[in-house]
């Protein structure tokens, strides 16, 4: 069925998009804006391609990816709360350093600047098929999903009760939001943008792997293509709110499954890739258009002064 | 004159620093990988004076990395963090592509100026949008800047894959510019551009502009501090948004310049990241312009350097990516004497 296929590869290509998006999330509720999610997607990417080459095991091609991620994390933490660096400057140096690191590696160890792409890749779990075929519409759209993408859309739920329902999210959000207060309340400030920096760590490095692991099953040098700086749009347009979020990543999500059909027709495919980020620039302007004119000053009636 | 020394040695000490403890790493790092780590380095560094040829690549490679750290500057005194010096270059480069081979008919006195300007224009125009948006609706500057990288990056490969291609040759790249507006050679050394003394006189006007001007005093105000800019009675959002249309133009120019004088043609993907190699540049410089003259030779000559270093070593040339990830890691760093606590 045409909606079927058309749902699930909107769900194939929002994961990393909407994973992406709450690692940036995660980091601006800390008031961090993270502009290495790419550079910790795209280090994600190579080390589950690298270890599964290696170890022929999809678990630990995952974890490897994840602890690859977070280690990269912690060294942004290091670089700009420890020696008090720019975060966005050190973010861009840190996606600088992913690119330039995996394809040195790619040079170094595997002599091919063009890719990794190993003979036999271990499959990640995947959900069955014909197993949630009782579900309308939605069931088969899942079947054949990767476990990343269902980790994916059940992180929204947990993201959100982590950061309002529970004390360790209160300090985060509070150490965002009014560093000074937050310190006087006694709350360690840099020790919670550590944390976030982990966490979104985990979930670009569950990006990438989404990205190399799922279908393909190798690494190319630009494989996340800017999708770290979709999901970063996609964050700022949901104002940091998990849910707004989620549904702006869907929507980047369903640009790019939309782009892949439209390749079809006749339009030309550069048009079709700028979508997303055509969409971004466009409604993040008019959700701060938005915002301006609700908290814009009622007049003054200077009449009756 | 005095003053002029004291404060060009203090733009240049920081760099001098980072770049020397970035390549105190990297040598680490090649003795590793390579039984002769001196010829590497060798190489890297200093191969780019072994001929004409090789020192006329390596101005090649320099001038567009000045013209973008140059406009990075203007828009970081201005308090724009303006991450899309690569788009402002593609913009510019292929305005002044389509303009040349459109109106190639024209005499080449009214052709370049116009080409030129195209670029400029072109470059300005990308600048404007985020800036406008910044200051009047307050939409990040960073990501807009990064999304419109992107647009421009497949905009410009659809116009020279289907519109302006050079259909009788191999890959997207599109028709020769009349040889009649090609940048003449610079005097002396053949092959290399006489671009890179555009790059170099901007560089002393930019610093002239910013630090002996009201007008660049007034920018750099804004840059640091809004509100009191705003208060003494700066027009500061007019200053925010021209710095940013000189920034893109700045862009801009490196790319009509690129194509006027380097490529001849707009080639898809012709730029192996100078926008941010040239952000870093001008990072590196402490966004100081004559600082930006000395990191941009410097990245020209690593750049260029680790071509020759992987013909004559082992040591892939995807090193210099990796220094330059670490560089601007390690650039804005500034190691706390008391530890732990922050």
């Amino acid at each position: 069925m045409a909606t079927t296929a058309l749902l699930a590869a909107i769900l194939e290509q929002t994961a990393p998009i909407l994973l992406a998006a709450l690692a940036a999330m995660i980091t601006l509720r800390a008031n961090i804006l993270n502009v290495a999610v790419e550079g910790m997607m795209l280090v994600g990417a190579f080390v589950a391609i690298a270890v599964g080459a290696a170890t022929d095991s999809a678990p630990l091609a995952l974890l490897a990816a994840l602890v690859a991620s977070v280690l990269m994390s912690q060294l942004l933490a290091l670089m700009t709360l420890g020696f008090s660096a720019d975060f966005i400057v050190a973010g861009l140096g840190i996606n600088l350093l992913a690119a330039g690191g995996s394809l040195f590696a790619l040079e170094w160890f595997y002599q091919s600047p063009g890719g990794l792409r190993p003979l036999a890749f271990p499959d990640i779990w995947h959900v069955p098929a014909g197993s949630l075929s009782f579900l309308p519409v939605i069931g088969p759209a899942l079947e054949g999903q990767s476990i990343i993408v269902l980790a994916a859309f059940l992180a929204v739920p947990l993201l959100a009760v982590f950061l309002y329902r529970t004390p360790l999210g209160a300090y985060l959000r509070a150490a965002g939001e009014d560093e000074h207060a937050a310190r006087s309340a006694g709350i360690d400030v840099a020790r919670m943008k550590a944390l976030s920096l982990a966490i979104s760590g985990l979930l670009a490095g569950l990006a990438g792997a989404q990205l190399s692991m799922d279908k393909l099953h190798f690494f190319l040098p630009d494989m996340t293509s800017g999708r770290g700086f979709i999901g970063l749009a996609a964050t700022l347009f949901g104002g940091g709110q998990p849910w707004i979020t989620a549904a702006a990543s869907l929507l980047f999500g369903f640009f790019g499954a939309l782009g892949d059909r439209l390749q079809a027709f006749s339009i030309p495919s550069q048009f079709v890739l700028m979508l997303p980020y055509l969409a971004a620039i466009i409604g993040l302007a008019v959700a701060r258009w938005r915002t301006h004119l609700r908290s814009r000053p009622a007049k003054l009636n200077t009449r009756r002064g | 004159m005095a003053g002029v020394f004291i404060d060009t040695l203090k733009a240049v000490r920081a760099p001098l620093a980072a770049i020397l403890l970035t390549l105190a790493l990297g040598f680490v790092l090649v003795a590793c990988i390579t039984d002769d780590p001196v010829q590497a380095y060798r190489d890297l560094l200093f191969a780019n004076f072994d001929s004409v040829g090789n020192f006329a690549l390596f101005l090649n490679r320099a001038t567009p990395l000045l013209l973008i750290a140059l406009g990075v500057i203007f828009s970081f005194r201005a308090g724009i963090f303006n991450v899309g010096g690569e788009g402002q270059l593609y913009a510019g480069a292929i305005a002044t592509t389509v303009i040349g081979v459109m109106l190639g008919g024209l005499s080449p006195v009214i052709l370049f100026p116009l080409a030129v300007a195209g670029g400029i224009l072109a470059g300005a125009f990308l600048g404007w949008i985020p800036a406008t948006l910044k200051i009047r609706l307050g939409v990040d500057e960073v990501v807009t800047t990064l999304m419109l990288n992107i647009i421009v990056l497949l905009f410009t490969s659809y116009l020279s894959n289907q519109v302006i291609r050079d259909t009788a040759s191999y890959g997207a790249v599109s028709q020769m510019l009349p040889a009649s507006i090609w940048l003449p050679d610079l005097p002396g050394v053949r092959g290399a551009t006489s671009g890179i003394i555009v790059a170099l006189v901007l560089a002393g006007v930019t610093w002239l502009v910013l630090f002996r001007t009201e007008w660049g005093a007034q920018l750099r105000a804004s840059g640091t501090n809004l509100r009191f800019a705003k208060s003494v009675g700066i027009p500061a959002d007019r200053r925010i948004i021209t710095a940013m249309l000189v920034a893109g133009g700045f862009g801009g120019l490196a790319g009509a310049l690129y194509v006027l004088g380097i490529g001849h043609r707009f080639e898809q993907n012709f730029s192996p990241d100078y926008g941010l190699v040239g952000l870093t540049c001008a990072l590196l410089a402490r966004v100081h312009p004559i600082g930006a003259v000395a990191t941009s030779i410097f990245y020209a000559m690593m750049i260029n350097g680790a071509a020759y270093m992987q013909i004559s070593t082992d040591v892939p040339r995807s090193l210099v990516d990796l220094l330059t990830g670490l560089l601007v890691l390690l650039m804005t760093a500034r190691p706390k004497l008391k530890w732990g606590r922050s």
